[in-house]
């Protein structure tokens, strides 16, 4: 089983059982809607890594709007457009307001398996590298108390060091009596 | 890409030395093919001998200037480790107000120095604590200085722009709404708090006297870079550019021990800051 969950939207019976097939028969988890309503319930109701929908569809909800609904759930998910040839431009206007790829029809399956692949890999890295940001943010908070403990320390004892020095350096006193109070000073260091 | 010889790597490893503090050892020797090798393609060097004479005889030091840009960019985060700013907020900033307050009749004069403000989360994140402390700043008069070695990072931090990616770790969601517009893909800080800062270019390798004295420096993960006798005459400018009851603040894994006799730890909460001793 592959790590990546796909919504397919498609009001075209026919691509959208092609592709529900395909796409479970390379492993992928695949849930489909026939329009962009039930597409925007399922994206509601259930986290995905990549939606593929249609462009053009019926009714309010088209690929733009699945794509606008998509991302304002969840900004890290991927969108892929399928399109006509004729409406390139459209996708194109469309991968500025955050879809990642578009596909132009008839849907050549493998190249939309190197493009899913490739996706996969950018999220196994992007999770790595949190994973990696939290690792380092731990360490780094262990190594910063850790040294800040020391440093507090060291500052004690040099403080206690000039203390003995000016002790044993006064001629005021008796070497017994400085020797004494030098004692207590370290051992109150 | 390039690649790099022992020789060069030793020669690149002394000239950045010299332009910049930071000291890069055989380990790091990586980031001169990865950073540099772009700079040398474009100037048509065919190594990094090549670059290296071609950038010291520059006369307009435009190639000195990209190898600093390329070599000193790291990556900075607003609020990166909360400490410090928790730390200028609870502490710091009202024991300075305080002193200044008492000090004087006038209207309280407070200077902050970000000494090495990169692209300018740091300065600008000091800038909000002391919107979120003083509702009324113009109470006091602050002037908030950064200053980096890289023209890249200073035109960056004066512009304040910041993508996604720059913004979304660190920054608080309401800290976002409130001192952040929304600018195309990425955001811009507001006018409110562009208007409260300053940067410009200093290599602090280079004598910084004519600053003149600071209330508060940061200077954080800058000198990590630097060698222990590099570091000892950094610090030691910097106790002489702080006020005599001023604050330094460097990096949450730094210590001064053993690098600079001018100033004491002193300990709040789970941060450490500086005082002259």
């Amino acid at each position: 089983m592959k790590n990546l969950s796909i919504l397919v939207v498609d009001d075209d019976p026919v691509i959208r059982h092609l592709l529900e097939q395909r796409l479970t028969k390379e492993n992928y988890q695949v849930q489909v809607a026939e329009d962009g309503y039930i597409a925007e319930k399922l994206l509601r109701a259930n986290s995905y890594d990549i939606v593929l929908t249609d462009l053009m569809m019926p009714g309010d909800i088209g690929g733009i709007e699945v794509l606008e609904i998509a991302k304002e759930i969840n900004s890290q998910l991927e969108v892929i457009l399928i399109t006509a040839h004729s409406s390139v431009d459209t996708a194109v206007a469309a991968m500025k307001k955050g879809a990642n790829d578009y596909l132009e029809k008839p849907i050549n399956f493998d190249e939309l398996f190197l493009r899913l692949d490739k996706i996969a890999n950018l999220q196994t890295m992007f999770r790595n590298a949190q994973d990696l940001q939290v690792a380092m943010d731990t360490t780094e908070n262990v190594a910063s108390s850790t040294i800040q403990t020391l440093e507090m320390r060291v500052a004690s004892l040099q403080e206690s060091l000039d203390k003995v020095e000016i002790m044993l350096r006064n001629d005021h006193l008796p070497d017994d009596v400085r020797i004494i109070n030098a004692l207590d000073i370290i051992a109150e260091s | 890409m390039i690649k790099i010889t022992p020789a060069e790597q030793q020669l690149i490893s002394q000239y950045i030395q010299t332009i910049t503090g930071i000291y890069l050892d055989q380990s790091k020797s990586y980031l001169f093919e990865t950073r540099l090798s772009a700079i040398a393609e474009a100037q048509g060097c065919k190594s990094y001998q090549e670059l290296h004479n071609k950038a010291r005889q520059d006369p307009s030091k435009k190639i000195e200037k990209s190898i600093i840009d390329a070599i000193t960019t790291n990556e900075t985060l607003f609020f990166r480790d909360k400490g410090p700013f928790e730390l200028l907020q609870h502490k710091i900033l009202p024991e300075v107000i305080d002193a200044r307050s008492s000090q004087s009749a006038l209207k309280p004069r407070i200077k902050i120095w970000s000494s090495a403000s990169s692209t300018g989360q740091e300065l600008y994140s000091i800038a909000i604590v002391i919107k979120e402390l003083l509702r009324d700043s113009t109470d006091y008069s602050f002037t908030l200085l950064g200053t980096d070695i890289s023209d890249a990072a200073v035109a960056q931090a004066s512009y304040g722009k910041y993508n996604r990616f720059e913004i979304e770790r660190g920054l608080d969601r309401k800290y976002l709404q409130k001192y952040f517009t929304l600018f195309g893909d990425s955001w811009k800080i507001k006018d409110e708090i562009r208007g409260m800062v300053n940067f410009k270019k200093l290599n602090l390798m280079q004598p910084f006297t004519s600053l003149g004295k600071f209330d508060i420096i940061f200077c954080r993960n800058v000198a990590i870079y630097f060698t222990l006798e590099d570091r000892k005459k950094l610090f030691s400018k910097l106790a002489d550019s702080l006020a005599d009851d001023g604050f330094l603040v460097i990096g949450s894994t730094e210590s001064l021990t053993g690098v600079c006799p001018k100033f004491v730890p002193k300990r709040h909460l789970r941060s450490i800051f500086y005082q002259k001793k």
